[in-house]
Parts: structure tokens; C-alpha cells; sequence
């Protein structure tokens, strides 16, 4: 135990002590070193030795500092320092410790435990507290008892998969204790109005009830206290150091003290000096005015810095007539007007203020918003960001193109020339070549023939369900006309043709010896002539291809140039070329990407063209090879037509979209018209002789377009739009279905689903 | 292979900066940031992909560029803001430890900023700092009329009272005032200061307070900006007129509520005449006259109490006068060498801004009865040149009274009295005099004469007044000048009759049409009546008539029916017809880009006429309204005659 050098302002107090000491007569030495050092607690008064209290007593009344006498000190100093490094006042320490516990325990009012006897020490010769020896019986020990863990305190998950918990002192498993099941549970959980309060323990394997300072500490957690029920947050503080008769009399060191604690310092003084000398020639002035600049001055006196300056802030626009306090009498407003401006959002009103007229000036109230609106002309300048516009001031006509005159560009057709009704939609329209009939089918199921000029019906045929399409092949040699009805196409032969054509087209299509279709055709497909005679005005067919019984209704027929060929398409998806002089017919794609809406033949080269609902591709039949796709940007295309000399294709849409493809420049269109039409385009037709085309569209409208192509690359397309025809009702969202020019007069053909079939003419 | 660029290092996502990046880089607070954009005028940009400027965050926030805040970060009142926080949390350091020494001088050295390189960099030229004065004119003058509030110090809004009389003070003095408009929010003024118009609002004499949903802070430190740009700007129009600025205030004028009076103006002397320059002794009647004896002339002058309007009134003169022969002298100097120059042409000369009369209502002596609003009319009327005079109680400082011979108008904003009241004018005086209400003096202003009396006389219902600032291009334009009674009633009578001619021309042309075709003058006549303002086509169509043989009158009458079918014709022709259906079908040719503006453009046109012609609509039932109520009058009154 290492006492510390007695620091020189308790030097003094170790001089009177021993001077009292020598007044006693009984000097205690053993005693008095440690005593000096240790005693700080209250409870030492209690201990009470009558030497003891005296030098106590001393320790409490401070000394005066006395700091005279050198000598003397160190006189004190050795005595002392032997009388701690004694062993005895160490022992004697330790029995005066015990004793304070005696003291202790006296002091307390409740006994617990083993009632204790006060003897007096031998030794000391101080009263001292016995307690009764511990026999160790029954009674003294707890150990008997029969302890429910076994197996001490060990990750229980050991004996998961064990019957038993541990082994007595016998080496016998002892068995787990019994588990009831859920059910079991549950009706403690009901019966036992203790259950909700106990907890599983791991270590017995059983549930425990929880003892009530458990749940007071659960209690206390729930309630964010402080979970020791004994422990005051609040409690008084304990003045260990400071407070009255706490003061630190002891110096920490014995250093005397430094000259510079009392002395002024000279570096200070040297700094005020700087000062003073500064004041005094006048370099620092102090209580100079605070500035010496006038608030205004010429401000631009001096040149500009050559940067541009910001741009000045927009000024807000000048007051108009409506604003006056005085404004004629038709700029008030009505009171539905008032009304409504005063319903709509401050932010969304197109004036900030409502037209008033006072009679005399004196009568106009002050403005309840000045303030708010000129906050809100600041909020602009700072917080509103400005860009920067040109502003057009440019006739908006002149954005127009300038395009021809639709005069200039005629003939087109302008006008409903006559009609033909059928009883339900008219699907779908051929035109003869020679341009004197027209073949009209419906959707129930009936095919009209009618001459053009006046419109006389020539002959009707009805099938048992609905016309999916028409085609009139386009051979001058031959007169003949397909109709695709459910999974079949039709080849009927229309009346009054001259006998000589007659006589070749039934040669065509019903041979003295058919030929046989070749290996290559498809076994599903069949061919099939009709019996009947040959007779001129029959209405049935006379050649009929069966589709696979698993395609669908043909939708679009579509033949080659020549005629020989023709292409049909099912709502299956199914694309099928034929043959009619052989009765062949094959299935160029294996699969298609996409549902086919559309197919072409080009007109000049062997290129077929197949429209998917997004795409249009483009293949070269004699190479077997896809030449290219063409993007149209179309969601749904819906129509497809090629220019006659073969370089350009339109591509209509349901989404009311047009595209004009130039196949020699690009895969994108060259031109798209979009939304002319308000809705959905469903046909487009080219003229074959005429620069014309047309589109219909289910809004009951037909538009008719000027379309020059140029042979040299150098100059576009010229699109012109020319007359919109209207006359088809619009039946059930659908308009105008299909669209067919004539091909030697600029005459047109159309389809509307109000069961019309109309000619347009110039 | 080209070379990868990191990801915002380039492009949008260097030159933007959001706020809340820029507050952080500049490590200043929210407010700071904001008083600092105010003061610096950085206001948010608008990138053009805000994706890119906020590294791929499509957040609602507001950029700035970045090289605005860059700038922003060497600007010196950042730095003074800073100091000011030091400063403040060494005062409240000081305040509370109770050291009131230290606090004081802490006080007493408080970092303040200075706006005026602001100002300089803002404005590099003074025609800019003019330019921009609209806004600080407004503010100012708002403020000046403002009560006083634990917010808004009476100190500030002394200051503001203090810029906005100097402005008054620079206008009246310049004349340089040329339109004002009374309108419901308040009364617009418009002067033209050294080549630039500046327009600027004044609200009514009404005690407003500021509403709770205004942000204060934000107005005081435009506040701030506006006084230090007008002080500057003020300083530089009063020392090129030769004027001393600030102007010394009258206080105890200013306390008898004489407004802009309370302000004299005075002349700056000869300036900077160099070091060696000596004045020469002057003598006067062999006497030499020393500055000493200047000075007492001039205390004695200044002791002859002269009403401060007249000086100013002789010192106005001065200017006008001279500028008037400096133009006299610019015009001859033209005519002489214009004579190889090219003759004005008639186009030249209406493209040249009319002169203004500045000393319109310098004929008139004006005395302003109570109740109309003086501080409008004093400044209104003296700039125009006029002599104003007001009783008493509305403020001291009135150069004449109300009895004097001189005044040829009173200005009256009361309804005529029912009971005639014992009034204290005499009634030679009353004769002498026009009692006009206080729109004549505007209107008159605005129209650049002197309007008759007749229609804004006290009691009257006064003529619409119009805005002078015109209205937009093809917007409704007003029928200025109320239509008499009679003419009313006349033009009904002459539309009536029309109307049945029209009736009978339209039987006839359905009869004649088809089978007689126009003639010659008939298709000149037409298409003379397509083009009113072409002079060449009336002319042949005159012609055309003569030779076929018609009378003046009929060729006349067929004319006014000719437009009259054609106005009738151009406005039944449905827009889907013609010429506009064409264009609808060439629309479908253009690129979208070009059709939504087109279509654009076509809305606002559209959207335009639409409120021209409901406005037009409406007037011509008010007239029919008014003309048949006075046809109702005037058989009324025949009948009572008859009777």
C-alpha cells in the first residue's frame, strides 16, 4: 500500500498533530500515518479511540497555511516516513477494518441471517461481533433437495433427441418430464389462471412460473423503467469531492509556486505596447466611423467589366382596356362568367382579376390582392425558371405546303355516280379486268355480279356462309372470278362473256383430262371440279380448292399478274400459293413469324410480299429467300398495296397510320401520313393506270390521294391529298370496307359495311 | 475504339446543378442561398432532359447551372454572410455570459455587406440598371405606403417614401411622364427616362397590411436590392440634370403632410473646376463682390418665402425650352442638306414617334376640391406642366388658394350636391371656372389634348376609360368616344332601312342571278368591295358604273350593299369550305413537329377571335339596347310636344 510524500501544505497539520500529540502524552504513532491518510468517510467518527478522536478532530479543523518555516518541515517529513513503512500499522489497519464492519452491522436496524453475539477481542480489546458456527445438518443445507436440472448448464438442444435429461446419482437416466400435448396445452393455458404468467425453461424442460419480481421486471421493461425495482434514478448526489468541509486542503505538488502567477507578463505587455505605439502614429484609429464611402456614388463612372451582362427578367404585360377602373361596358362580365371564374383555381384563371366599372374614381375600393401579386412577381424573378424562346412571328398558313391545287391534278373521282345494296355488309369487291363488272360479297353469304355503267345485277350466287374475299383473275384471255367462302375457294365463271372466251376458260378450268397435281402438293389440299355441265349461267363453281379442314375462313385472295397464280390467305395464318393450270398448290412458308394480314405479289419481278401485324417482308420466290423487312412503325397494319410500277408500297394501319415505302431508299417510310383518317384505315388501293390512290377507313370516309412517282431517283414522290368522298354510314364502328379502282378510268369502287356498294366517279 | 466517358462528366449532368447540391457546395443555409440568388439574380434553368441533368433521377427539383454557383462562390457577401454567423454566435455568446463591454463592440464591428459591385455587375451600364427599374419602382412605392411593424421597421419604410418622392421629384422636374392609367388595382404610370419606358405601378391610398401567405424575408431583401439600385440609379439622373442628391427634406413640411414638397431641389454648383482654377473678382457697381456677400444674397432670397413649386416651375422651363431649339436646329440643319437626301416620304413621317407635349397642362391653374385623390393628381398635373393648388386639410404646401382669379379648373370627385349648399367660391368665380372629375386630367393626358369638359363635368356619367397601353395585336378594340344620342338614333334608322334593302336586294339577286349574268361594273364593284382599302379598284369600279350608264347616288348605294354583302359573306363562309378546307387537307402533308404548331398557332388565333367577337357581340346589343331605349325617349317626348 503505497502512501504518497506528504505534500507541504499538510506539512503544517503534521506539525500540530504531533505537537497535540506531545500534549497527550500518550503519543500513538502506530496508529497515526495511516490514520491520517485513510480516514475521509463519516463513518469514522463513529470509530471512536479516544487518541483517535483528538487527531481526528485535528484533521477537521484546517490549518492555516504556514509556509515560514522550512526546517521544521522537514524534521516532520522524517518523522513520519518511517511510521509508514511499518509493518504493524499495516496490521493494525486490517483489525480496525474488521471492527468497522462490527460497527456496521451494529448500525443496522433489520437482522437477517444468523443471529451474531458481540464478544471483545483479545486482541484488540475491542467488542466484537461472533456468529454461530454452521453445522452442517439437515437443516443448515439446501444440497438434499432434489435439484430438477441434472445435467448443470449446458446448450439443452444436446438431449433434444433423448428420452431422458441427465442421470441421478444412481447413474440412472433421469426421464424427461412429462409433455402434454397441444391439446393439452390449450386447457392449461384455459383452466390455469397462472399459466399466462409462467415461461418455458430450458435447462428443466418444463414450464416455470415466473416468480413476481420477474414479472415486476417484465413489468418494468414494457414500461421503459429501469428494470431494478431497488435502483433510484433520482437519487441525491453524493458530494464526494466538493461542498462544504470537502475543500482539498493538501497541495498536489510540493513546487513553490511560479514568479509568472503573480508577475505581469512581459509578452502581453509587449502586444499592448504594439497597440499603444500604433494608436499613437495613427496607424489604427479607434473609434473610426464605420465607413467613409457615401451610401451613392457615381456608380458608373468607372468603365464596365467586359463581361455581357445577365439578361433583364421579362416585364410583365401592360395593362389592357378590361383593366380599368372605368372599361366599356361590354368587357363585364356576365354573372355565369363571374361565376365561373371564381370556381376555378387561382393558378388555372387566364386574368387575376374580374372587369369592374366605377362610376367615379373616389368609388374604386382598394386592390386586396396588390401585395400578394407583386410577391408573386418577386416569386417569378427568383424562383421561376426563364427560357429563353424565339418567338415566331410567322402567318401559321405559311407552314403550309405548298402543294398543288387539287383542280389542277384532275380528273379523280368526286361524286357518288350509282349504288348497289346488299342486305348485310359488303365485304369485299372484284373488278373485271375489261372494267364492266363488278363482283360484290356480302356477309351473308351472297355474290353479286353487276355491270358498271348502269349498275344492272347480272347474276347472284348464294353460299351457305360468309364471302371472305373476291378476286377476278386478271388474264384478258380468260373470264373468270374466286370467292373464298369458309375453308374453300371458289372459281365461278361470270355470264354474258363472249363464246370464244367462254370456250378457253372452261378449257382452263375444267380440262377434258385434269392434270395431276405433282408430288410436291400438298395431300390436304384438294382439288375438286364440279360435275354439273359446264353451263354458262350456273351458280355453282366449277373448280373448288379445299383447304385443310384446319385453316379457316380465306380472308384475302390475291392473284399474279399473269393470272396462272394466285395467293390466299386463311384467318389461320396459313399462306397458300395456287396454281390453276396445274392444281397445285403449295405452302412457301414452313412458319411465319406473326399473324398475316396482308400478302402481295410485285408486279414485275417474282417478289411476294407477306404484311405480319407489325412488319412487311419481302421475298424473292424464285430464290426462296427473304429480300427484306420493312419497318413500318405501324402497330397493326391493316392494308398493303403496291405501286403498279412496282418501286413504292403504301402500308395502311389500324392505328390510323400511312406509310409510303420508296423500296429503292430505305427500310423506314418515306412518308407517313398519320391520322388523317379518325379511324382505322382498312383498305388502299393504288390506281394502275391513273397517278391516283385512295384509302378507306372505318370513319365512313374514302380519301383520295394524288401519287406521282418519278423515274429519275433525283426527285420524291409527290403526294397530294385531293377530296375526301363521303357517303358510307358507319355500322357497328365499321365504315368503309374495301376500296378498287378501275383500271382504265379514274373511277372507283367501295365497299361500306352498310351493306352499299358504291361508284365514285370524276 | 472511341474512348469511354465516365458517366456525368459531361453534358447536362455537368452544366445543371440541383438546389440542394449548390446549397451543399456553397455550405451556406437555405436562406443564405436564397438571399444570395436574389440578390445575384440566378434564378433556375430548365434543362432540356431533366433525366440527364439529375443523373437519371426524374425527381421534381430545380437546377441551376453550375457555373452561375460557382460564381456564387467567391462572391463577397458569401463571405460577409458567414461572418455575420460568426458573429452572431459570438454576440449571443457575449449576451448571454453577460459581457456587455465585449457585446458592444462585437456590436460596433458587426460585418455588414455592401450591394453596390452587385449592382455594377448586374448592370454594366446605367441604360441597363434604367432598363430594369420597373419592378424596384413598384416595390419601393408599395412599401412606402405601408404601416410600420415589428417586421418592417419604420426606417425602411422611410427610406422607401424618401426613393419614391425622389422619382416623383426626377419625373416632375424631367416631365418625362407620358401615360398614365387608372386602373382597379391601381394607377399605372408610364415615363420615358433617357430613351427607356418604364412602367410602374402605385397602388391606391388605401392602409394595407401585409397577408399572412407572403413571405416577408423574400421582400425585404429584394427590398434591399431595389433601394440600393434605385439609390444609385436616382443618384445618377439627379447629378446629370444638375441636381443635388439626396435632396435636403423639409421636416416640418414634411410633417404638415406636403408631400413630394417637403423636397426641395437644388441646383449642384459648378463642379470640380480644378485646383488652379481662380475665380475672377467680381464687381458689381465698381464693389467687389465676395463669396461672403453671395452667400447672404442668396439667405435673404431664400428668406422671401416663394412656394418651392414656382422655382421648380422656372427651373422646368429651362430644359423644354432648350430642348425645343435644339429640334429646331437639328430640323433645319436637315432641310438643308436634305436637298440631295430623299424627300420624307408620307410613310417616314407616321413612322416617326409624335411628339409629346410635355407642357400640355401648362396653360391651366388646377385647384384640386376635397376629396380627390391629390398625390396622383399634384404629380399627374405638374408634370404635364400645370399649376396645382388644394385646400388645407389635404396637406400644407399649396402655392395657391382656393380664391384666387388664376384657377381655370377644379378638379371634383363628388356627386353634384341635391340641397346647393352655401359654397364659399363667389359666383363669378364658379363661372369662370370648369369643374371637371379627375379622369379628364388623365384622358387628357393619355390623348395628348385637351379633351372637352362637356362629358366629364361633375355628376356625369363619365366615358369608359381606356387603357393607353394599347391592347394586343388583333385583339377587340374598343369604339373610342361614347356615340351621341342622336347619332344613335339615326344609325339605328339608317340600319333598319338597310337591313330592308338588303331583304329586297337578296329577293331580287335570287330572281336575277341565274338569269342574267354580272355585267362588267358589276364584277368590278365586286371586287372592289373584296379589297375596301384598295383605292385603284374603287376607282375603276366608279368607272366601269359610268360607262354603263349609272347615276352616282345608285352607284354609291350599290357600293355600301356590295360591302355590305361581302363583310356578310365573309362572315357566314363556313371555316370548312373554300379555301380552309383545302388547307385542312394539306395540313395531313406536314411533319407532326410543324402541324402542332400549326395547330398551335391556329388556337391562339382562333382562341383570339373568338373573345373579339363575343366582345363585339356584346357591344352591338348594348347599342341596340341604348338605341332603342332613347327611340323610346324621343316618341315620348314628340308625343308630349304634339300633345
Amino acid at each position: 500500500m503505497g502512501v504518497p510524500a506528504v505534500p507541504p501544505k499538510a506539512e503544517a497539520s503534521g506539525q500540530k498533530r504531533k505537537r497535540k500529540n506531545e500534549t497527550n502524552g500518550a503519543p500513538e504513532l502506530p496508529s497515526f500515518g495511516p490514520l491520517g491518510m485513510e480516514m475521509h468517510s463519516d463513518e469514522e467518527n463513529a470509530a471512536v479511540g479516544s487518541g483517535d478522536e483528538e487527531s481526528e478532530s485535528d484533521h477537521e479543523s484546517f490549518p492555516e497555511l504556514d509556509t515560514r518555516d522550512d526546517s521544521e518541515d522537514d524534521t516532520s517529513d522524517e518523522g513520519n516516513d518511517p511510521e509508514e513503512h511499518d509493518g504493524s500499522s499495516s496490521s493494525s489497519y486490517l483489525l480496525e477494518d474488521s471492527e468497522d464492519e462490527v460497527d456496521v452491522s451494529q448500525d443496522d436496524v433489520v437482522n437477517i441471517g444468523p443471529r451474531a453475539t458481540t464478544i471483545l477481542s483479545k486482541i484488540t480489546g475491542r467488542p466484537k461481533r461472533v456468529y454461530p458456527e454452521i453445522v452442517p445438518d439437515y437443516d443448515s443445507d439446501s444440497s438434499t433437495e432434489d435439484d430438477p436440472n441434472r445435467v448443470g448448464n449446458i446448450p439443452m438442444h444436446w438431449y433434444d433427441d433423448l428420452p431422458h435429461l441427465g442421470y441421478d446419482i444412481d447413474g440412472k437416466k433421469v426421464l424427461r418430464p412429462a409433455k402434454g400435448d397441444e391439446l393439452d396445452k390449450f386447457l392449461s393455458t384455459v383452466d390455469d389462471p397462472s399459466s399466462w404468467t409462467s415461461g418455458f425453461d430450458k435447462l428443466t424442460q418444463s414450464d416455470q412460473q415466473l416468480t413476481s419480481e420477474e414479472l415486476d421486471i417484465i413489468r418494468r421493461l414494457q414500461a421503459a423503467e429501469v428494470p431494478d425495482a431497488s435502483y433510484n434514478p433520482y437519487e441525491d448526489t453524493v458530494e464526494w469531492f466538493t461542498g462544504k468541509g470537502k475543500e482539498e486542503v493538501m497541495p498536489i505538488s510540493a513546487r513553490p509556486e511560479p514568479k509568472r502567477r503573480w508577475q505581469p507578463s512581459k509578452w502581453e505587455k509587449q502586444k499592448v505596447m504594439k497597440i499603444v505605439r500604433a494608436i499613437r502614429q495613427g496607424r489604427i484609429l479607434p473609434r473610426k466611423p464605420t465607413s467613409t464611402q457615401p451610401q451613392f456614388y457615381q456608380l458608373w463612372a468607372t468603365p464596365a467589366s467586359d463581361h455581357p451582362p445577365p439578361l433583364p427578367a421579362p416585364k410583365p404585360p401592360l395593362p389592357t382596356n378590361a383593366e380599368s377602373y372605368n372599361p366599356p361596358a361590354e368587357y363585364l362580365p356576365t354573372p355565369e362568367e363571374k361565376t365561373e371564374w371564381e370556381a376555378t383555381d387561382k393558378e388555372d384563371r387566364e386574368r387575376n382579376f374580374l372587369p369592374q366599372k366605377y362610376s367615379a374614381l373616389r368609388l374604386v375600393p382598394g386592390y386586396d390582392q396588390f401585395i400578394q401579386e407583386r410577391f408573386s412577381r418577386l416569386l417569378d424573378l427568383y424562383l421561376a425558371p426563364r427560357i429563353q424562346r424565339k418567338k415566331l412571328n410567322i402567318d401559321p398558313d405559311s407552314l403550309l405546303p405548298q402543294l398543288p391545287s387539287p383542280q389542277s391534278l384532275k380528273p379523280f373521282p368526286i361524286f357518288e355516280l350509282l349504288r348497289q345494296e346488299h342486305g348485310s355488309k359488303a365485304r369485299c369487291i372484284a373488278i373485271s379486268p375489261d372494267g364492266v363488272w363488278v363482283a360484290s360479297g356480302d356477309e351473308s353469304g351472297l355474290v353479286k355480279v353487276w355491270e358498271i355503267a348502269v349498275g344492272r345485277e347480272a347474276a347472284r350466287y348464294q353460299f351457305e356462309s360468309r364471302v371472305g374475299s373476291i378476286a377476278w383473275c386478271p388474264r384478258d384471255d380468260v373470264n373468270f372470278f374466286v370467292v373464298g367462302i369458309d375453308q374453300a375457294i371458289h372459281v365461278l365463271v361470270p355470264p354474258y362473256i363472249p363464246l370464244a372466251m367462254l370456250i378457253t376458260t372452261l378449257a382452263l378450268l375444267t380440262p377434258v383430262n385434269p392434270p395431276q397435281p405433282p408430288s410436291s402438293s400438298s395431300p390436304s389440299l384438294k382439288w375438286v371440279a364440279s360435275s354439273t355441265a359446264p353451263v354458262s349461267r350456273s351458280p355453282s363453281p366449277l373448280l373448288t380448292i379445299h383447304m385443310p379442314p384446319s385453316s379457316s375462313l380465306v380472308k384475302q385472295i390475291t392473284f399474279h399478274r399473269r393470272g396462272d397464280y394466285l395467293a390466299s390467305i386463311s384467318e389461320s395464318d396459313s399462306v397458300w400459293i395456287h396454281q390453276i393450270s396445274k392444281r397445285h398448290s403449295q405452302a412457301p412458308f414452313k412458319k411465319i413469324k406473326g399473324t398475316v394480314q396482308r400478302v402481295q405479289f410485285h408486279p414485275t419481278k417474282p417478289n411476294f410480299f407477306v404484311a405480319t401485324q407489325r412488319y412487311v417482308r419481302m421475298y424473292d420466290l424464285a430464290a426462296q429467300k427473304l429480300l427484306r423487312t420493312l419497318q413500318s412503325g405501324i402497330r397493326w397494319i391493316s392494308s398493303l398495296d403496291i405501286h403498279p410500277s412496282g418501286d413504292h408500297l403504301i402500308v395502311g394501319g389500324y392505328d390510323r397510320k400511312l406509310c409510303w415505302f420508296d423500296l429503292e431508299l430505305s427500310e423506314k417510310p418515306y412518308k407517313v401520313l398519320s391520322r388523317y383518317h379518325s379511324k382505322a384505315i382498312r383498305s388502299l388501293h393504288f390506281h394502275p393506270t391513273y397517278p391516283l390512290f385512295a384509302s378507306s377507313s372505318d370513319d365512313g370516309t374514302i380519301q383520295i390521294f394524288h401519287a406521282r412517282v418519278f423515274s429519275d431517283y433525283l426527285t420524291d414522290p409527290l403526294i397530294v391529298p385531293l377530296k375526301v368522298l363521303r357517303g358510307h354510314k358507319i355500322v357497328e364502328g365499321l365504315g368503309v370496307l374495301e376500296i378498287r379502282w378501275l383500271r382504265d378510268r379514274p373511277w372507283l369502287v367501295s365497299s361500306g359495311a352498310d351493306g352499299v356498294v358504291s361508284l365514285w366517279c370524276n | 475504339m472511341a474512348k469511354i466517358v465516365k458517366k456525368g462528366t459531361r453534358g447536362a449532368a455537368k452544366a445543371y446543378i440541383t438546389r440542394s447540391a449548390a446549397v451543399k457546395r456553397l455550405q451556406c443555409s437555405l436562406a443564405d442561398f436564397r438571399r444570395l440568388c436574389i440578390l445575384k439574380g440566378i434564378f433556375p434553368r430548365e434543362p432540356r432532359h431533366k433525366k440527364r441533368a439529375n443523373k437519371g433521377s426524374t425527381a421534381p427539383t430545380s437546377f441551376y447551372y453550375a457555373k452561375d454557383i460557382a460564381y456564387l462562390a467567391h462572391e463577397p457577401v458569401l463571405k460577409k454572410l458567414r461572418e455575420h454567423k460568426a458573429f452572431a454566435k459570438k454576440l449571443s455568446r457575449a449576451l448571454g455570459r453577460g459581457e456587455w463591454s465585449s457585446a458592444k463592440s462585437l456590436e460596433d464591428n458587426k460585418p455588414v455587406y455592401r450591394l453596390d459591385h452587385i449592382i455594377k455587375e448586374r448592370y454594366p451600364t446605367f441604360i441597363d440598371a434604367l432598363r430594369d427599374i420597373d419592378d424596384a419602382l413598384s416595390l419601393v412605392i408599395l412599401f412606402s405606403s405601408l404601416p410600420s411593424s415589428p417586421r418592417l421597421p419604420s426606417s425602411l419604410i422611410e427610406s422607401c417614401s424618401r426613393f419614391s418622392s425622389e422619382w416623383q421629384l426626377y419625373i416632375m422636374h424631367t416631365r418625362s411622364l407620358r401615360k398614365v392609367f387608372l386602373s382597379i388595382k391601381g394607377v399605372y404610370y408610364q415615363a420615358e427616362v433617357m430613351g427607356q419606358t418604364i412602367t410602374w405601378l402605385v397602388p391606391y391610398m388605401f392602409t394595407q397590411s401585409v397577408p399572412a401567405d407572403v413571405d416577408v424575408r423574400v421582400i425585404l431583401t429584394f427590398l434591399e436590392l431595389y433601394q440600393t439600385l434605385l439609390g444609385f440609379v436616382l443618384f445618377k439622373l439627379y447629378t446629370d440634370v444638375g441636381l443635388v442628391y439626396p435632396p435636403p427634406l423639409d421636416i416640418s413640411r414634411d410633417e404638415e403632410a406636403a408631400g413630394v414638397g417637403a423636397y426641395s431641389l437644388q441646383d449642384a454648383g459648378p463642379t470640380n473646376l480644378g485646383p488652379n482654377h481662380r475665380s475672377k473678382p467680381v464687381d458689381v457697381d465698381g464693389n467687389i463682390v465676395k463669396g461672403r456677400d453671395v452667400r447672404k444674397t442668396i439667405k435673404e432670397l431664400a428668406a422671401i418665402s416663394l412656394p418651392s413649386q414656382e422655382i421648380l416651375a422656372s427651373s422646368i422651363l429651362l430644359p423644354q425650352t432648350t430642348t425645343e431649339v435644339a429640334g429646331e436646329d437639328e430640323f433645319v440643319s436637315q432641310s438643308s442638306s436634305a436637298d440631295i437626301a430623299a424627300l420624307p416620304t408620307l410613310h417616314s413621317i407616321t413612322q416617326l414617334p409624335s411628339p409629346i407635349n410635355t407642357s400640355l397642362l401648362a396653360p391651366f391653374t388646377f385647384f384640386l376640391a376635397l376629396g380627390s385623390p391629390r398625390p396622383l393628381l399634384e404629380f399627374v398635373i405638374r408634370s404635364f406642366g400645370g399649376r396645382v393648388g388644394w385646400p388645407s386639410s389635404m396637406g400644407s404646401g399649396s402655392p395657391i388658394t382656393e380664391d384666387d382669379e388664376k384657377i381655370t379648373h377644379v378638379i371634383i370627385d363628388r356627386p353634384i350636391p341635391t340641397v346647393s349648399v352655401l359654397s364659399t367660391t363667389p359666383e363669378e368665380l364658379r363661372r369662370t371656372r370648369k369643374y371637371v372629375q379627375p379622369q379628364w386630367v388623365v384622358d387628357s393626358i393619355n390623348a395628348q389634348r385637351i379633351l372637352a369638359e362637356g362629358l366629364y363635368a361633375q355628376g356625369q356619367t363619365l366615358p369608359p376609360h381606356l387603357s393607353p397601353f394599347g391592347e394586343e395585336a388583333h385583339a377587340y378594340v374598343p369604339q373610342t368616344g361614347d356615340l351621341d344620342a342622336a347619332d344613335l338614333i339615326l344609325g339605328g334608322e339608317l340600319d333598319g332601312e338597310e337591313e330592308e334593302l338588303e331583304a329586297n336586294s337578296d329577293m331580287s339577286a335570287a330572281n336575277e342571278d341565274p338569269a342574267d349574268p354580272l355585267t362588267a361594273a358589276d364584277l368590278a364593284m365586286k371586287a372592289a368591295a373584296q379589297s375596301p382599302t384598295d383605292l385603284a379598284l374603287l376607282r375603276s369600279a366608279e368607272l366601269e358604273a359610268e360607262r354603263a350608264g349609272r347615276d352616282t347616288t345608285e352607284f354609291e348605294s350599290s357600293l355600301r350593299k356590295a360591302f355590305k354583302k361581302e363583310d356578310k359573306d365573309h362572315l357566314n363562309k363556313p371555316p370548312g369550305l373554300g379555301r380552309s378546307h383545302e388547307a385542312e387537307m394539306n395540313k395531313m402533308m406536314m411533319s407532326n413537329k410543324k402541324r402542332r404548331l400549326y395547330e398551335r398557332m391556329k388556337f391562339s388565333e382562333h382562341k383570339k377571335a373568338t373573345e373579339r367577337e363575343l366582345l363585339e357581340s356584346r357591344r352591338a346589343a348594348l347599342r341596340k339596347e341604348k338605341t332603342k331605349e332613347l327611340r323610346k325617349a324621343v316618341r315620348g317626348g314628340l308625343v308630349v310636344k304634339s300633345a
